[in-house]
């Protein structure tokens, strides 16, 4: 079996046929009964909340949040914000999809690279990217800088790793066929080794951009001063849970915003590749 | 190449072709490339051997950025003289184990509950999306806040980032059981537990167990991120001290223990899931 961490999601859509999909993502189909599902939720949190049923000093009732959206929004503070985290997550996750896509179809094509390096990535990878903040924090400082290379860090193992199993899964077969064509390397390489390996090097490209924007904000939380990360920080420790939430609410959104994104140009840019990747848990 | 070598040196040093999927060895192939997968042979380790000892080499015994390798022993060591270092590496994880157990129970209830209905699913499907995408990590102050610096807040946080790879996995491979055993199920009359045990369960096994292999490693980042942000007692709050008093030797002895405990709880968790799944073939 393997022991990457990326296989488990190859592996499930391996393990469970993909139907053809309803409702693919948000756009298609409006859903109703979730809307209402979650409108019901919002409103049962607010009379739960005025009603004093919960008792927890700082849970804010979803009024309260409005007002901390729109103070926040007036301000200008959010967008600052958002821009800021949303610059890092995404130029970070595209430095760190280059260098790893680019080591990765080195591994994959070099058996004897493989065998003497794989066991060092290997065990590099599996180390908890989170330590690596504040080891960040004390080489880089409380900086945008520290914040970038953690990202980059962090989110280059599922691209390199990704890619190298895909471009290493090629079917012997389909390398004959271009040594057969002599096609040269770089063409070989373009026309048939990276489509056949595109649709486990999308996986690792999208545990890549979820796995950049929790590092984005975890750096933030704890060793940036700028960013959405760092204002959850400010407004919590200002016991401003309205705010807070407010802020919080803006990282789910820019979350699912930044997934919604990449499904649409992975469709409109590999049609063919979408049904492996679209469905993930 | 490979199978001569293999035949030779067995074990995990032995070339990865034969213990990944080639089936029948084709000897006309002059480069038969190995299949994705297989463990990576030893000598892998090599470059990270030699960077390590080019670092004791070269390195500054007191570099207050890349102090050698041999001093992160004695960072660590001081750690363990203090009767700090087996608190916190137990606090961490027993944290992680809870998280883990409450997270499998609760994500499998849950996911096989939505995936067993269309209308559930559909009902609770923009609400999932939400919080699957928003970032464990922006989870923490807001725990922090609501539920104040505690042991259970540290549980609740970790749990709620670990629950989210069990359950859609849950209920992704809940939606895709074959309707018809369901049908059979009904056929036979059999009772809720017992369509539970023989069909629902063995269905979704190994997608739950799919799960639990991506959600450790999340939930060990989340509980280091708690224990890092709070200073809430853990292998996180140690190394979070560390930096704060610029022990940079300390912080790269705790790293490197951190990892060794990451290599360990994903090769449990492997351990469990491939003993769990011994009598099925693999897909």
């Amino acid at each position: 079996m393997t022991t990457t961490a990326a296989s488990p999601e190859a592996g499930a859509q391996e393990a469970l046929p993909s139907r053809p999909r309803r409702g693919a993502g948000l756009l298609r189909h409006v859903n109703l009964p979730g809307i209402a599902f979650l409108a019901v939720l919002v409103v049962l949190w607010e009379l739960v909340v005025r009603g004093g049923l919960l008792d927890f000093q700082f849970l804010p009732a979803p009024t309260e949040v409005l007002d901390g959206a729109q103070s926040l929004i007036e301000g200008g503070e959010l967008w600052s914000a958002v821009l800021h985290t949303a610059l890092v997550a995404v130029g970070g996750w595209i430095l760190a999809s280059t260098l790893g896509a680019v080591v990765g179809i080195a591994l994959g094509l070099s058996p004897a690279l493989w065998r003497w390096t794989a066991s060092s990535i290997e065990l590099l990878r599996s180390f908890p990217s989170i330590t690596f903040v504040p080891l960040a924090v004390l080489l880089l400082g409380f900086s945008y800088k520290m914040e970038l290379v953690v990202v980059i860090y962090a989110s280059q193992w599922p691209v390199l790793v990704n890619t190298m199993d895909g471009v290493r899964g090629v079917s012997p077969g389909l390398r004959d066929v271009t040594r057969t064509l002599g096609m040269s390397r770089l063409r070989s390489l373009r026309t048939v080794i990276l489509p056949a390996a595109a649709s486990k090097m999308l996986v690792g490209l999208r545990l890549g951009l979820n796995l950049s924007l929790i590092l984005a904000v975890a750096a933030e939380i704890v060793g940036n001063p700028q960013g959405l990360g760092y204002e959850l920080v400010f407004e919590q420790q200002a016991l401003q849970p309205g705010r807070m939430f407010a802020y919080f609410i803006a990282i789910g959104l820019l979350g699912m915003l930044l997934n919604a994104l990449f499904q649409l140009a992975v469709r409109w840019l590999m049609p063919g590749v979408i049904a492996a990747t679209d469905r993930k848990g | 190449m490979s199978t001569p070598n293999a035949l030779v040196t067995p074990g995990p040093a032995a070339d990865p072709a034969d213990a990944a999927g080639q089936v029948a060895p084709r000897p006309s192939r002059r480069r038969g490339k190995p299949r994705t997968g297989g463990i990576p042979p030893l000598r892998g380790l090599l470059p990270l051997v030699v960077l390590l000892a080019l670092w004791q080499l070269f390195g500054a015994e007191a570099s207050p950025y890349f102090p050698r390798p041999s001093s992160w022993v004695d960072g660590v060591q001081r750690l363990q003289d203090n009767g700090e270092l087996i608190p916190a590496l137990g606090a961490t994880t027993r944290s992680l184990l809870v998280a883990l157990t409450i997270a499998t129970l609760v994500g499998s209830v849950i996911g096989i509950a939505v995936g067993a209905s269309r209308t559930i699913d559909r009902m609770l499907g923009p609400t999932l999306e939400f919080f699957r995408s928003t970032p464990s990590s922006a989870m923490v102050p807001i725990a922090v806040l609501v539920l104040g610096f505690t042991d259970s807040m540290k549980t609740s946080v970790t749990v709620i980032a670990a629950l989210w790879p069990i359950l859609l996995n849950a209920r992704a491979s809940m939606r895709e059981l074959n309707p018809t055993y369901l049908d059979v199920a009904a056929m036979l009359h059999m009772s809720l537990a017992r369509r539970i045990r023989t069909i629902i369960l063995p269905g979704v096994l190994s997608a739950i167990l799919l799960g639990i292999r991506v959600a450790a490693p999340i939930t060990l980042i989340v509980t280091l991120l708690v224990e890092i942000v709070t200073g809430i007692p853990g292998l996180g709050a140690l190394l979070s001290r560390a930096q704060q008093n610029y022990q940079s030797a300390q912080v790269y002895g705790l790293l490197v223990l951190i990892g060794l405990l990451a290599l360990l709880v994903n090769a449990v968790v492997a351990g469990i899931e491939s003993w769990v799944l011994r009598y099925r073939p693999p897909s």
